[in-house]
């Protein structure tokens, strides 16, 4: 079992005590400095020590501060002794934790006190991608980002830099850095996520993110949405709750999940038909006058065009498509109408599936406007989380931007919110050169080379730009190509700007001490800031005076906040709903997607499918990883047994001469990959499934390198049209054994 | 008086998730070492054919018995069973790591720490009960699979959850240590952590009970007799002096 990498190297180190562990990070740094020419090498070191049975383990002071272990920002309650983090615990107080942690959440200890943690600021000694890389001081490595940046805007134009970074509080910096040098060209992780599901909400409700709530809810229907796997903490235990309250849970997924075996029906579809299912909801909650007549007359339009649309879109003709019996659909219209107010079909979140994924969404945000999405008017099941209006520092404006996105928004993808992007297109961009030719790449706390379908292109393009920089607390796949590395404290040992969940603000404030010579994002950008000649842009003074100015407007201290980790704001009850779309009501027909040249209402795209011999390859999170980040985390890998193993159907596996455990290879049009094979009833056989995130490059990741298969060594790239979603399960694979 | 608290786990296998967290929550507390856990959540992984399926996941760490078979089988009196609350715990200054008890649990619930030497196993995190917080995987559970607290109390979290419900204990007809984990449904599962296993007791056992236990206790009482006689030479010669090394 490849269980073995990670059993035996942690044992390796279990004699080191906690004392000797910070030693060793300490040594591990100064091991970058002396390393001048040859491999990068940090030491290894485990966490480890004991707590005596029966005096327990103790805390000297408690933070309350929170989570980065993913996006969802639960609340955290850290424990320290003789300043070190002992342990976390879920936050009570903070509406996404609600007192509990996820197990990416407990292990948050661990990416502090990663012994393959890059703790000085490194610059690139070797050819690129040779991981040789030097210790530099703040100053030298600062002075020379900002001398390349400053070469690359003067010689090509600000537009040749390309700047990305994912989800995080310290993003509006980031966003500041690259509009004040002046770039339009910026890559986030959305494309690769959810902007199928965003933009079908932005046009049907005007909505981008809808909340999900779940009070009363009896009637849920999850498209694909994993909450039991891709947890989000509130939201996980929520659904758990309805679950237990007896709620039906309609779950389809072509793959029996964790959240399937909890689910009332597990239907597995065939992939990429969830639109056919919805759309032979619609027909029936139409044709059989089961909608929300009130709803629908004072608050939609397009109804009329959408009832003419979907009358072909029969149970029967679903159930050909979607492999689920007519009857099952036609039942499942019924009960989830008959449920109404107390029902909704999940959004969904990472929606990048098949470039038919946009439509799906669509039927989605329909199909519960329907069923009446305002059960009493102000009342909505689906509202924009609302947000509190925090300070700002001042700052003049930004410069005008004339060069055209290499992502293609809007020249390409009109549609597409210039916010959301197509981060693949700008790899693309690198490699072709049009319309003009990128040269330098500044990424914040990402990971393209992974996340990315089709690493080799990723890689190659990287080999193709003159400059890299990145900001990471490991030496990450993407990182090990970059010319310079700046080390960030991790989210334990830094501020960050204020997040408002509703009207309760929340703050990140520093545990401990950052390890080594890392530093905060907020002091990064500023300093680069004032290194650019756009100092103007960051106008404070170091993290405490950032927070100080966003709560300058409410009668809070920076103290105060600090002891109790959070504030709240009066703010104004908003009574009534105004639908944030063209027409100020639901569009059930977009005259925006139809002046765009696409159907106006949700139609039927037929998505690829596989040529005989090939599976559909699917993707989707276990519960014990955030994307492409932690699997350098000792604790996480401890416990993300049997998730590394690509699933295949015992029919599929016979055929092949497959056994359970066996080696195979994995071949698509762009790349084949070798990885072990765990036999299961839990798929549909013209599927097989690798979980994203194994199989990392770098040799600066101890745990994480090579263990396990990267599925973005196979991802084949294709972008939906619409809303410049990764398709990322249209990629058609064949299986052998190796 | 205070009333005599009687802990227990009240687990709802229904609820968990498989996400793992109370693993990675019981390591960080305990700081365990790799590879030894003091909590479990066990699957027997999908049952049935496509599309057929089922799955289980059954949470279960030391059941904190009543009848502690690990109690009986401590040579030093180390594992004992709190009298307040039942808490069977561990006092590693008086355990020798001879993982008779490790051996005598039929659930498998203890291991002898590498780190230490001496026997582990779940303390149900009394320290952070006492400080009126849930042990760390209670706490951290997302589901709400993992339950903690006193049956002596009837607004106590368990003492709610198993209102008007069946519970099962996991026990056979041969093996019953009363063990004071209440599931809200059958541990069905096959797991030895689950479902109790007695074990032979090993030669080395019996031959430990007969001869080798009482050599130890005269050795110990010998060891004492030598110590108090050496400190009483030492009083009687007065203060020496100490060098450092």
């Amino acid at each position: 079992m490849t269980d073995q990498v990670n059993d035996q190297s942690p044992k390796k180190h279990w004699r080191l005590s906690r004392r000797q562990f910070f030693k060793g990070a300490a040594l591990a740094g100064t091991g970058v400095a002396l390393a001048k020419a040859g491999v990068f090498d940090l030491g290894t070191a485990q966490a480890q020590g004991t707590t005596h049975f029966l005096s327990g383990p103790t805390a000297d002071y408690e933070v309350r501060t929170m989570c980065e272990m993913c996006v969802w920002r639960c609340g955290v309650i850290a424990k320290v002794r003789d300043g070190k983090i002992e342990k976390l615990d879920g936050n009570p107080d903070h509406p996404h934790s609600m007192g509990n942690l996820c197990a990416r959440g407990q292990s948050g200890l661990m990416h502090t006190y990663d012994p393959d943690r890059v703790l000085y600021p490194l610059m690139r000694v070797g050819e690129r991608g040779s991981g040789r890389f030097r210790r530099a001081t703040w100053d030298e490595a600062l002075d020379f980002i900002a001398d390349q940046m400053i070469r690359i805007r003067d010689t090509y134009g600000p537009e040749a830099m390309i700047f990305s970074s994912t989800h995080n509080l310290s993003q509006p910096l980031f966003e500041n850095l690259l509009n004040a040098y002046g770039s339009p060209n910026y890559g986030t992780q959305r494309s690769l996520c959810f902007n199928a599901m965003v933009l079908a909400h932005l046009l049907t409700l005007g909505i981008q993110e809808p909340a999900r709530r779940y009070d009363g809810m009896n009637y849920i229907i999850l498209t694909g949405r994993n909450l039991f796997e891709g947890i989000s903490t509130s939201e996980s235990k929520q659904l758990m709750e309805r679950i237990a309250q007896g709620a039906h849970v309609v779950m389809l997924d072509p793959r029996f999940t964790k959240t399937a075996s909890k689910a009332t029906e597990w239907l597995p579809i065939k992939p990429g038909t969830d639109l056919a299912f919805h759309l032979a909801l619609i027909n029936v909650i139409i044709g059989e006058e089961l909608y929300d007549h009130w709803f629908v007359e004072n608050y939609t339009v397009g109804f009329d065009e959408l009832t003419e649309a979907v009358i072909r879109y029969t149970p029967r003709w679903a159930g050909e498509i979607t492999g689920i019996p007519e009857a099952t659909i036609y039942r499942i219209a019924h009960e989830f109408a008959e449920a109404a107010p107390f029902a909704f079909a999940h959004p969904g979140w990472r929606t990048s599936n098949f470039v038919n994924s946009f439509q799906t969404e669509r039927a989605v945000a329909v199909l519960n406007a329907l069923i009446g999405i305002c059960p009493e008017e102000g009342d909505c099941i689906f509202a924009d989380e609302r947000s509190v209006a925090l300070g700002v520092p001042p700052q003049p404006a930004y410069p005008r931007i004339t060069a055209l996105r290499l992502d293609g928004v809007p020249w390409k993808y009109p549609l597409v919110p210039l916010k959301l992007g197509v981060f693949q297109e700008i790899r693309d961009a690198i490699l072709t050169g049009q319309p003009y030719q990128a040269r330098g790449w500044f990424f914040s706390r990402q990971n393209p080379v992974l996340s990315i379908p089709d690493r080799a292109r990723t890689i190659e393009a990287m080999q193709r730009l003159e400059f890299i920089v990145s900001i990471d607390t490991i030496l990450n796949d993407s990182s090990w190509y970059a010319d310079v590395i700046l080390p960030e404290a991790t989210y334990l040992e830094r501020y960050d700007p204020l997040h408002s969940i509703g009207n309760r603000v929340f703050i990140r404030q520093p545990v401990i001490e950052p390890l080594g010579e890392s530093r905060s994002a907020l002091w990064i950008y500023r300093e680069l800031g004032q290194r650019l000649g756009l100092g103007d842009f960051f106008q404070y003074l170091d993290e405490e005076d950032y927070i100080r100015q966003q709560i300058a407007p409410f009668n809070v201290t920076l103290e105060q906040l600090k002891q109790v980790g959070y504030f709240d704001v009066e703010v104004a009850e908003e009574r009534e709903r105004r639908w944030n779309t063209p027409s100020g009501k639901v569009e059930l027909a977009s005259e925006t997607l139809r002046n765009a040249g696409y159907p106006a209402v949700p139609v039927w795209e037929a998505p690829p499918e596989p040529p005989p011999g090939r599976f559909y390859l699917l993707t989707g999170k276990v519960g014990q990883h955030t994307q492409f980040a932690t699997q350098n985390n000792a604790y996480l890998t401890e416990v993300d047994y049997r998730t590394r193993d690509l699933w295949l159907h015992p029919s599929a596996a016979a055929e092949r001469g497959i056994a359970d455990g066996d080696r195979v290879r994995v071949t698509s049009d762009v790349g084949e990959i070798e990885v072990n094979v765990w036999v299961t009833e839990a798929i549909r056989p013209d599927c097989v499934y690798l979980a994203p995130g194994f199989g990392h490059g770098s040799r600066g990741l101890k745990i994480a390198y090579n263990r396990g298969a990267s599925s973005s060594d196979v991802h084949v790239t294709y972008t939906d049209p619409i809303s410049g979603g990764q398709a990322l399960t249209q990629t058609f694979v064949t299986v052998e054994r190796a | 008086m205070a009333q005599k608290k009687r802990y227990a786990f009240v687990i709802d296998p229904a609820r968990c998730i498989d996400c793992r967290a109370c693993l990675v929550a019981c390591r960080a507390e305990w700081n365990t070492p790799p590879g030894q856990t003091r909590i479990w959540v066990h699957t027997d992984g999908p049952q049935g054919t496509f599309p057929n399926l089922s799955q289980t996941y059954v949470p279960a760490q030391c059941h904190h018995c009543e009848d502690p078979w690990c109690v009986d089988a401590c040579p030093t009196g180390a594992t004992f069973k709190r009298e307040e609350d039942g808490l069977v715990l561990i006092d590693e200054d008086a355990c020798i790591g001879c993982g008779l008890c490790v051996n005598a649990c039929p659930f498998q619930a203890r291991f002898r720490n590498v780190q230490t030497g001496k026997a582990d196993k779940c303390s149900a995190c009394f320290h952070r009960v006492e400080a009126g917080e849930m042990p760390a995987c209670v706490a951290t559970c997302i589901g709400g699979a993992r339950l903690f607290g006193d049956l002596n109390d009837p607004e106590s979290t368990v003492s709610q959850a198993i209102r008007g419900r069946a519970v099962y204990r996991p026990v056979t007809d041969a093996v019953n240590t009363q063990p004071m984990t209440l599931y809200l449904s059958p541990p069905d599962a096959s797991a030895v952590q689950v479902r109790p296993t007695p074990r032979d007791p090993l030669v080395a056992e019996t031959f430990w009970h007969a001869v080798g236990l009482p050599l130890v206790k005269l050795a110990v009482a010998g060891a004492f007799a030598g110590q108090a006689a050496a400190f009483i030479a030492q009083l009687l010669k007065g203060e020496n002096e100490y060098e450092d090394a």
